[in-house]
């Protein structure tokens, strides 16, 4: 496991890479190989129906450990969002400012994803705005999704 | 089982250390807790309960170190608990009958001047993952939901939590503002709105001066509890625990699932009710809120949550001026709080409380015969307390 250099930008007003793989398990594998494929998918117990983000290993409302990843739409709303101004770690520094969010998106009431708002100007965020999913692919192990105006 | 007015606080104490200065935490801890003992009129070897809430390393390690004979009672509260829970914890611990004398301490190592730390919105979150910032801690594969975002810090989260209030309400920055402002002149410096308001946003929407500075040094605060009978034989006046509670609903402390009426909150609504139940009054009855202010906007949300006004009008209720000190209906945080002050995680709020009660504050609020505590909002278990002139 190694860190990513700060390099690239793909999108206006990103956050530093802090993953350079998803770092995942056989349980959440399914979302980042659906992110590779640019797909948004929600976790959601295949029990009881009940979205769980994140997909933890058992359903908070019914304790099943049955999983799995419905394909959603990609739009959303921004619930709350935060403009980081003052990096916390130096290697941040060429990163700021940058907008973190909780995103409610479409097809997955109950559940936010927490994520950025890229490609517009921290200004330009408004709480209700709508979003929509854009794919940062890291390098061939990790596409992570952010969200920009849709 | 209620605990209404049946375990007193009896002594108090406070320690420092300065930046320089190389002091153990448990040392500082043991200064305290003589202080707060010789405060009370009691002695070492009369402590039977220890009753911590976070960050006051190993009770039984301390009785150990500052010859505590036996304990009846050791424990420890979870997660970001403060001081307000600690009291709820001795209380228990006494009214269950485990032992008569309890202490409770907060202490905090010394941090270098010139640390890196320098305010809670820089204390770290969240920060997991190999190789996020740098970092080498194992990390669950959930955390890969987050970490990428680069909410890295308490006051990244906090601000979350402000903004979708401030949102909801149509709240101005200049209402957390004058939550600021207000603490600043209760502790008597100056800080003016234009100055507030020219201070650049670290993270929006909040800037350093609605973050607390963290504490260049060691501090510890001690607080000696009994039985209310045994109270009134002791060295000074008495001031009863009325009521007190911990917890919150769990869901409160996840971005992922808060649900969104509960998002824009405190938290401490859950516990209002319930703490002024046991206690027997209500929001109009409080003389001096002690209210636990890490971070600004957390004040105004405690005090909707406790009833002092509607949700969503705290910021005009402290524009009003109802929370000075001079002439403000409910002073809140005389002594300028954590925001004036440093983060020292709320057994500071109670030493104010009883100071208040006893009438031996230096920022006296005239006629203060109840006081309200409050402590982590927004992580379970929160807590409070209502403390009371006998």
């Amino acid at each position: 496991m190694t860190t990513t250099e700060p390099a690239a930008k793909p999108f206006r007003n990103m956050p530093a890479p802090v993953l350079s793989d998803p770092y995942a398990d056989a349980r959440t594998q399914p979302f980042w190989d659906a992110a590779k494929r640019e797909e948004l998918v929600a976790p959601k117990c295949g029990n009881c129906g009940t979205f769980r983000m994140p997909p933890t290993r058992f359903c908070a409302n019914c304790l099943s450990e049955e999983l799995v990843y419905e394909p959603i739409p990609g739009t959303g709303t921004v619930f709350t969002f935060i403009v980081v101004r003052h990096p916390l770690n130096p290697r941040a520094a060429d990163y700021v400012p940058f907008m973190p969010a909780a995103i409610d998106a479409d097809g997955a009431p109950g559940i936010r994803f927490i994520s950025n708002v890229v490609d517009c100007e921290p200004e330009d965020v408004k709480i209700g705005m709508r979003v929509k999913v854009v794919w940062n692919h890291v390098n061939d192990a990790l596409t992570l999704p952010f969200w920009a105006p849709a | 089982m209620s605990l209404k007015d049946q375990v007193a606080v009896v002594g108090i104490g406070l320690t420092y250390a300065a930046p320089d200065e190389a002091v153990a935490v448990g040392d500082l801890a043991i200064l305290a807790a003589e202080a707060a003992l010789d405060d009370a009129g009691l002695d070492r070897r009369d402590i039977q309960n220890l009753a911590w809430a976070t960050g006051a390393g190993d009770p039984g390690g301390m009785a150990a170190a500052m010859g505590v004979p036996e304990v009846s009672f050791s424990a420890n509260l979870t997660s970001g608990a403060s001081g307000a829970g600690s009291l709820m914890l001795a209380a228990t611990s006494i009214n269950a009958g485990f032992g008569d004398v309890c202490l409770s301490v907060i202490s905090f190592q010394p941090i270098p001047a010139g640390g890196a730390r320098t305010s809670s919105a820089y204390r770290a979150n969240f920060v997991a993952g190999p190789g996020a910032y740098g970092g080498a801690m194992a990390a669950a594969p959930e955390d890969a939901f987050t970490t990428p975002a680069g909410i890295s810090s308490q006051g990244a989260t906090q601000a979350l939590i402000a903004n979708r209030y401030l949102h909801e309400h149509k709240v101005p920055r200049e209402h957390l503002g004058e939550v600021v402002v207000n603490q600043r002149a209760n502790a008597g410096d100056s800080l003016t709105m234009a100055e507030y308001l020219s201070a650049p946003l670290i993270v929006g929407p909040l800037s350093a001066y609605d973050c607390t500075p963290d504490f260049e040094g060691g501090f510890s605060a001690a607080v000696i509890t009994t039985t209310a009978a045994r109270a009134r034989d002791l060295k000074q006046p008495v001031v009863l625990i009325g009521g007190a509670v911990t917890g919150g609903t769990p869901s409160h402390a996840t971005p992922f699932q808060m649900p969104a009426a509960s998002f824009g909150s405190s938290g401490h609504r859950d516990l209002a009710a319930p703490l002024y139940e046991m206690a027997d009054v209500g929001a109009q009855d409080v003389d001096v809120a002690l209210i636990d202010d890490d971070f600004s906007p957390m004040v105004l949300m405690q005090l909707e949550d406790y009833g002092f006004c509607d949700f969503g009008e705290a910021g005009d209720y402290v524009a009003r001026g109802n929370t000075r000190l001079e002439g403000g209906k409910v002073p809140v945080n005389p002594h300028g709080g954590n925001l004036s002050r440093a983060y020292v995680k709320g057994l500071n709020h109670v030493f104010e409380a009883v100071e208040q009660l006893r009438g031996t504050a230096r920022n006296q609020v005239a006629g203060a015969d109840v006081a309200l505590v409050t402590g982590s909002p927004a992580s379970i278990p929160l807590s409070a307390v209502i403390l009371r002139k006998a």
